[in-house]
């Protein structure tokens, strides 16, 4: 079934592409991409959270006061055996091996997937088991936070190394372009995935002037923010097509649909470099007045696009508290 | 491998603490064991693979074994549904 869902256009073009869906709940938690070489410490990481976690409701268990309601062990054991429960770990290893996506990111989002099935069961009972697997998720989480501080200076050594992104990139491209979807992108998540494999952004919040759309037009790919619910009616590796135009996404919609889509991809791209030739042409006005074009950039490396679109200088350097913080620890 | 199929017939069905149970004697046997229902076939030895089959009182289970000791946990788990989990109702 085809949905569209409207927001805001941003960017003229098209994007065309599988869907990766970064979960509302998960908006504390981390998301980047690791190395494929990262793969087996970051799973090792998740296995140590989870054994400490493990560790903290046998404490739990062994400490309970006398009077304590007959429920309560029941209950600790079942958030112990959902701790061990290979069902739920080995789709965490899938998400962290085949995705690449970081140990937090990989839990919250395998804590969503099967969170969806809960809230489809007719039992209301068992429906708010949910709870029990979200706390239980939860607890894993917040022990990756207590391993993070270890690793800060490790994480921002591969943030800022750009191979890291360029191999990750080789190993994707011979598969279908990849499109974000999210409830809304922090700062953090827009500079992690400023020069990723993303060909388009889909957000349920923001404005013209929101972090993504800002990002979205600086990186020249489009987007469609203020999407409302987008991120919830889109799935993990849904088919996705982004109007950044007319501000509506497609999902799953006929491949008739899709090929017409990328018919007017091509078109636009056919545009756009006749509109190059006009590049070395001088800016003057009809009557011979001259006239400098600036650019505004984001980031300083954005010096090199705006020099390739043939601006003679910067206009705006739009800074974020971010970007300046990033910028002055070097 | 053995199948049979189950009413369950405790009233709350494989909620928390039944799926618990189940999944704990499930997982003390070397063999495989898988529960389905309709077109949905899960792990038995995972809590979540069987709070997942949603599956309440009256429902109807296929409980399959499969390996080392099949027909020792067939019956033991067979006798626990029967048991209504040692719930009573």
């Amino acid at each position: 079934m085809t949905i569209a869902i409207h927001g805001i256009g941003v960017g003229r073009s098209i994007a065309i592409g599988r869907a990766v869906v970064i979960v509302p709940s998960s908006a504390e938690v981390e998301h980047y991409f690791i190395e494929p070489a990262e793969v087996e410490d970051e799973i090792a990481r998740v296995l140590r959270a989870r054994d400490s976690a493990m560790q903290d409701a046998q404490l739990m268990l062994a400490t309970l006061p006398k009077d304590a309601p007959s429920e309560l062990p029941a209950l600790l054991d079942v958030h112990m055996m959902l701790l061990q429960d290979e069902e739920i770990f080995s789709g965490v290893r899938y998400w962290i091996a085949d995705r690449l996506y970081n140990a937090g990111w990989a839990l919250s989002n395998q804590f969503e997937r099967l969170a969806r099935q809960f809230d489809e069961m007719e039992d209301p009972y068992l429906r708010e088991r949910k709870a029990d697997l979200e706390q239980v998720i939860e607890r894993v989480i917040s022990r990756l936070h207590v391993q993070q501080s270890q690793l800060e200076s490790r994480q921002a050594a591969v943030r800022q190394s750009g191979d890291a992104q360029k191999s990750l990139s080789d190993d994707l491209e011979q598969d279908a372009p990849l499109v974000l979807t999210a409830h809304d992108l922090s700062p953090a998540d827009m500079l992690h995935f400023r020069q990723s494999v993303f060909k388009g952004f889909v957000t349920d919040v923001g404005g013209k002037n929101s972090h993504t759309a800002i990002v979205a037009r600086s990186m020249g790919i489009p987007a469609v923010v203020g999407a409302r619910s987008a991120s919830h009616l889109v799935h993990d590796d849904d088919w996705i097509v982004i109007d950044g135009d007319a501000g509506v996404i497609l999902v799953n919609p006929p491949q008739m649909v899709i090929d017409e889509y990328r018919f007017r991809q091509r078109q636009d791209a056919l545009d756009r470099s006749r509109l190059d030739r006009l590049l070395h042409t001088p800016a003057v006005t009809l009557d011979g007045q001259k006239v400098e074009l600036l650019a505004n950039i984001e980031l300083p490396e954005d010096t090199q696009a705006a020099l390739a679109a043939g601006a003679a200088g910067v206009g705006l350097f739009r800074r974020s508290e971010e970007h300046t913080s990033e910028l002055q620890s070097h | 491998m053995i199948q049979q199929t189950i009413t369950i017939s405790n009233k709350l069905g494989l909620h928390a603490r039944a799926s618990a149970k189940l999944s704990k004697l499930a997982a003390s046997f070397p063999c495989e064991v898988w529960l389905a229902r309709g077109s949905r076939r899960i792990n038995a030895k995972s809590i979540m693979g069987v709070m997942m089959l949603a599956a309440g009182l009256d429902a109807q289970v296929v409980l399959e074994t499969s390996g080392e000791q099949e027909q020792e946990a067939m019956q033991a788990i067979a006798d626990l549904f029967a048991d209504k989990f040692g719930e009573g109702e």
